[in-house]
């Protein structure tokens, strides 16, 4: 026992020690951030006060009088795979020539690469690294969470000055949409057209063979279809999935209620939706609805006809590459997914006229996206958020880097035949393809069309039009650091319920509804809908005082 | 060795439990094999019919074309070979010096500090500070970001392998160190000259841990060394081409991904081929070591 | 700590004595300095890599702001817990995650010491070359691989064995909707996986063990049964505890990319008996990247282990000193 009283008093004074001297230099460091910052707040206050002390003056020539004489290189963090062919290389020396011509500065794309990539991503943010522009999207990289945390640079006093063009693009509306309590924490992606409501694919040639004539528009219909594959197509696995759909669940709430989805992410799928969007600051949810059990009983007996593995869950292999082979008869995701694969499954299987069913085509239950899906983010910590955001506006209202930036260089990585965009000929996918994944702000005055997108694209587009009602939620940012453990909880029992209801693999659908409705329960449903319901009559009082 | 064994003759049990072991390990090498076999017979089939068939070992429809992709860019996976070859032989040569001493001078009965020295050693395989400080203190603290000293240097040690080390250090009679400090020879001498030269057993198997661990390691590769590099670990190379194909695929949280044809599942086996390929031809070479450790040992008393 | 509080100030009479002692221990600590400067660069690493980052399980006490960084972070106590506790489940996590790595323990040291007993037996160079190098193989593979290879066995539709079990006539089995037999699958896998590679350090003992002993054995008539149970398990004693006591200390933290690939994210009727806190945690916060909550679930496996260890470190030493850790 000596020996271990005496090992232990070491380590334990060893540990304190380093500890303490760990202690010591970040304490340090964080201090000096925080010196640094609070300077930072003051300079760009003293700037703001300079320009509003100044516009009333000159505030034309403010734009000119940026100092721009220190070189300074902007990091824009995207997410992707870098190119390894040379042909990023190639095209960024070209945008940098601009850049550096323009605002005497270079952008280098920092890639945060898909493997692990949730960890890279919030690892970027958390370690307070000097990050200039980052891609963000409130729906699916937790942006409000990290703004929460104060990962990103309040944006206010700089876009005027810094990013004009920009500023004045996005209406004041929108930019309501950005903002985190008052501060407007990104640059949302809101002139870009893409439709990213989800449906289910189905091939017309199959339809038409069993029979169903008319575009199919309900779930019901959908399963005559899926008998039909299983009746006449030997050797087809009617639909092929991998895991069970999710989209089943977002398919129901659109096309079965009149539900709309909160921006209130509850893991596997979200619990909690508008009641409809008339009625869109009451809390709802498609679970507790009645139709919910006749939806649970028809993925039961679409799961016990076969129409998808007995063992769909564990599955993994790829029901879209299915579908181009003719394994499959059904495949989903969402609008700007099918515009594409329009494309290639005509050219794999001619004549499979393949379709979409919308959810939305059920009773017209349709949200625009919301604005923030895309954008981009200027670091808390970043050394010169002015000249990121001059860049940014570059990217965005430069129409020659713009299109370097998402096409690449004109006759090498496409070519423009009648207006559309076309693949120059002798063109190698290996030697000349190029992406940059920038998805923080494309614009659709600068986009040229292409013939990899679906020509029949634009009357979809116009039946949405007809129907879509804006999205409502923009200006409402959940705070749940009331409910955290009990949104956690949430997310627990959905991804331990949900998906063997949504695969039909549950049992009794009735029990197993009632037994998800019970634990969601136990898990504080409750509360947590109560506080929504709270933070919904706050955010209504706000919209209509 | 083998003379001797002949000599003795050889009884009914002793023959048992050799043709038993024959017989076992056979059947569990066998079962390790078959599934590598179906890795490898996949990655050469067509990707439809993997979709319709399920793996096989012998392909159905024969295609290379995951290969194709993975050797997409051959400088790029030859540079990565190099790198990971690198790092795993410096790193291994560096590792195994500074453990077996560590090693040696914890297991002296007469070093009084062994047991404090072994907790604080041993402490760090319990507790750790989690990824955010290790994330800060290798790239900001000391400043390694996309620096291959990144991977190599929290690779060189851990508390296992020391720990490891120490006990087949034991088994080195103390009666050695003692009679060559008699003879005047200082620590450091006694185990450069007498004690290394004779744990060669010990050395490969430790050697063997270090350098596997070198050869499969990605993550710290994944977070410090950046696309920004063009030669990475080949591990972190091919854990890449798996999990973004398998991003592209359940792209669903991010819609905005878009689609990029790819082999996915045939590519996946073919990097595990890859990957493995050199170490199977590897491996038969630290054996000798393992059969040497017994003449050493024969020799030593 | 306990032990810091217990030890009492020196009676007077006793410091001329500890005077004397501290002189003596500065010759020693002279007499060892060899020694000492050889584990340097060990304490040095382990103080870089392992200590200096330590302070950060702070991480798991505060709601952490990346503007204000770690240490200016709100203080919130053991908030970041309370997510384990709230569903109740901690109990059923806590005990299948033991309860796996209890059963890995026993059978994966079981099989490698006598994998490495029989490899030691054998006496075709070429034999033991070809099958260790062979056992290695699975090593290599990563899981995401093994799980793909693990549903072309068990798929209800088209798997390996259902066609065989068709062939015979019998009745195919719908593998994953039994979580019964789970465990055994996942078992399974980890002994086919570790056993090669776990195999090499028993292996290695074996090796060291005095070749002249064993002769002497053979020479007084012993068979191959009696060589191995008074000879080489006694050899191995050791080795085995070391590991053991290693993985004691990891008797809370699950083995992730194993359990997530065979069982999958979505197969919610096997969680039963295959969810562990590892995987538990990963849903919770895949779609909340929370590093606090991240390391609060860490600290409590750390503490846990801790226990453990330090537990069965004394009664190792209670029984034979020399094979404890420390």
């Amino acid at each position: 026992m000596g020996n271990m009283r005496k090992m232990a008093i070491t380590a334990c004074s060893l540990f304190l020690a380093f500890g303490l001297a760990a202690c010591g230099s970040d304490n340090n460091s964080s201090s000096d951030n925080k010196t640094n910052n609070s300077s930072g707040d003051t300079a760009s206050n003293n700037a703001s006060s300079n320009t509003s002390s100044n516009t009333s003056s000159n505030a034309n020539a403010s734009a000119d009088k940026i100092d721009t004489s220190d070189f300074e290189t902007i990091t824009y963090v995207m997410l992707g795979d870098k190119p390894k062919n040379g042909q990023l290389e190639k095209v960024m020396d070209k945008i940098n020539a601009i850049m550096k011509q323009k605002i005497n500065a270079e952008l280098q794309i920092k890639w945060v690469e898909w493997a692990d990539w949730q960890t890279k991503y919030n690892l970027l943010l958390a370690s307070g690294e000097p990050i200039d522009l980052i891609t963000i999207g409130t729906d699916w990289l937790d942006t409000w969470g990290n703004a929460q945390r104060g990962a990103f640079l309040p944006l206010n006093d700089l876009l005027e000055k810094y990013a004009p063009e920009t500023y004045s693009e996005i209406p004041q509306e929108d930019w309501e949409q950005s903002k985190f309590g008052k501060d407007i924490v990104l640059i949302p992606e809101d002139h870009y057209t893409q439709w990213v409501n989800h449906g289910l694919y189905y091939r017309g040639d199959w339809a038409k063979e069993f029979g169903i004539t008319e575009p199919i528009k309900d779930f019901a219909t959908f399963g005559k279809y899926l008998q039909g594959i299983k009746d006449n197509k030997k050797d087809v696995i009617p639909w092929d999935a991998a895991g069970a759909a999710t989209t089943l669940y977002t398919g129901f709430a659109a096309s079965e209620t009149d539900n709309i989805e909160l921006p209130i992410s509850t893991g596997y799928v979200n619990a909690f939706y508008g009641k409809s969007y008339d009625d869109r600051y009451t809390v709802d949810s498609p679970i507790f609805n009645d139709q919910f059990i006749d939806f649970a009983k028809m993925t039961k007996s679409w799961g016990d006809a076969g129409y998808w593995r007995e063992d769909v869950l564990n599955y993994k292999g790829d029901t879209r590459s299915e579908l181009r082979a003719g394994q499959t008869g059904v495949d989903a995701h969402h609008t700007q997914t099918y515009k594409n694969l329009r494309v290639l499954m005509d050219k794999d299987q001619p004549g499979s006229e393949l379709q979409m069913f919308s959810y939305s085509d059920t009773r017209n239950n349709l949200i625009s996206m919301p604005i923030t899906h895309g954008g981009t983010s200027v670091g808390a910590h970043s050394k010169h958020p002015e000249r990121a955001l001059m860049a940014y506006e570059l990217i965005r209202q430069d129409k020659e880097i713009y299109q370097l930036m998402n096409y690449g260089i004109e006759g090498v990585q496409y070519e423009i035949k009648d207006g559309v965009r076309v693949r120059p000929a002798g063109y190698d996918e290996a030697k000349d393809g190029f992406y940059t994944d920038f998805w923080g702000g494309r614009v659709d005055k600068f986009e040229i069309p292409t013939d990899q997108d679906w020509s029949g694209i634009g009357d979809i587009y116009k039946k949405y039009d007809a129907i879509k009602k804006p999205f409502p939620y923009g200006k409402f940012v959940f705070d749940k650091s009331n409910v955290d453990p009990e949104m956690t909880a949430i997310s627990q029992v959905l991804g331990e319920q949900m998906p063997a209801i949504l695969a039909g693999k549950a049992g009794d659908p009735e029990k197993a509804v009632a037994a998800l409705r019970d634990k969601l329960k136990a898990a504080g449903y409750d509360k947590v809908k109560d506080e929504i319901q709270k933070q919904l009559d706050a955010f209504k009082a706000s919209e209509q005082g | 060795m083998e003379v001797v064994q002949k000599r003795i003759r050889t009884d009914g049990t002793s023959l048992f439990v050799r043709c038993f072991g024959y017989l076992f390990i056979g059947l569990f090498a066998l079962c390790c094999l078959l599934p590598f076999l179906v890795v490898v017979g996949t990655s050469f089939t067509k990707e439809a019919s993997i979709a319709k068939h399920g793996f096989n070992i012998w392909p159905r429809e024969f295609s290379t074309f995951a290969y194709k992709i993975v050797f997409e860019n051959p400088d790029l996976i030859i540079g990565s070979y190099v790198v990971s070859i690198c790092l795993t032989v410096v790193g291994t040569l560096v590792g195994l010096f500074l453990v077996a001493m560590t090693g040696y001078a914890l297991q002296r009965p007469d070093f009084e500090q062994r047991n404090g020295i072994s907790f604080f050693i041993y402490f760090t395989t319990l507790f750790s500070g989690g990824i955010v400080p290790f994330y800060l203190l290798i790239n900001q603290y000391l400043g390694l970001r996309d620096n291959y000293l990144a991977v190599l240097l929290p690779g060189l040690m851990s508390p296992f392998l020391i720990i490891m080390m120490k006990s087949f250090t034991r088994s080195i009679p103390h009666a050695i160190t003692e009679s060559a400090k008699i003879d005047g020879a200082g620590d450091f001498t006694i185990f450069m000259r007498l004690i290394l030269p004779m744990t060669t057993p010990a050395l490969a198997t430790i050697g063997l841990f270090i350098a596997l661990g070198y050869w499969n390691e990605w993550y710290n590769a994944m977070l410090f060394l950046s696309a920004d590099m063009k030669y990475r670990p080949l591990q972190l190379f091919l854990y890449n081409v798996i999990t973004s194909a398998d991003f592209i695929r359940n792209s669903s949280a991010a819609s905005n991904v878009p689609l990029r044809d790819m082999p996915l599942e045939s590519m996946k086996m073919a990097t595990a081929v890859v990957a493995t390929g050199p170490v199977v031809l590897f491996y038969p070479f630290v054996q000798r070591y393992f059969i040497q450790g017994i003449t050493v040992g024969a020799v030593k008393g | 700590m306990k032990t810091i509080a217990q030890s009492a100030p020196p009676a007077p009479a006793a410091v001329e004595t500890s005077k004397r002692a501290l002189r003596a221990r500065t010759k020693r600590f002279w007499n060892n300095r060899t020694l000492i400067l050889m584990c340097v660069p060990a304490i040095l690493f382990f103080l870089i890599f392992a200590y200096l980052p330590m302070p950060g399980l702070y991480l798991a006490f505060i709601k952490y702001n990346y503007t204000d960084g770690i240490f200016k972070s709100k203080f919130i106590g053991m908030e970041n817990f309370r997510f384990l506790v709230m569903t109740g489940d901690l109990w059923r996590l806590t005990f299948n995650t033991i309860a796996y790595n209890i059963g890995f323990i026993i059978f994966g040291n079981f099989l490698q010491i006598f994998v490495a007993i029989l490899l030691n037996e054998l006496r075709k160079k070429w034999f033991k070359k070809v099958s260790q190098t062979l056992m290695f193989l699975p090593f290599f593979i990563s899981f995401v691989i093994i799980g793909l290879i693990a549903y072309n066995i068990l798929s209800y539709d088209y798997g390996i064995l259902n066609n065989i079990l068709k062939s015979f006539g019998a009745e195919p089995v719908k593998t994953y909707s039994n979580s019964h037999i789970w465990p055994f699958i996942i078992l399974l896998t980890y002994l086919w996986q570790s056993t090669g590679y776990g195999s090499i350090v028993y292996f290695a003992a074996i090796m060291g063990l005095d070749s002249e002993v064993v002769e002497a054995s053979e020479i007084d008539g012993a068979n191959a049964l009696q060589r191995i149970r008074y000879i080489v398990l006694p050899w191995l004693k050791p080795t085995f505890i070391i590991l053991l006591l290693f993985s004691l200390g990891g008797v809370l933290r699950g083995n992730f990319g194993l359990f997530y690939n065979l069982v999958g994210a979505n197969n919610t009727s096997l969680y039963a008996t295959t969810d562990i806190i590892e995987t538990y945690v990963f849903r919770s916060l895949m779609n909340n990247f929370n590093f606090s909550m991240g390391s609060a679930v860490s600290l409590y496996q750390s503490v846990f282990g801790f226990i453990v260890v330090i537990t069965a470190n004394w009664l190792v030493k209670k029984a034979s000193p020399d094979n404890s850790l420390f």
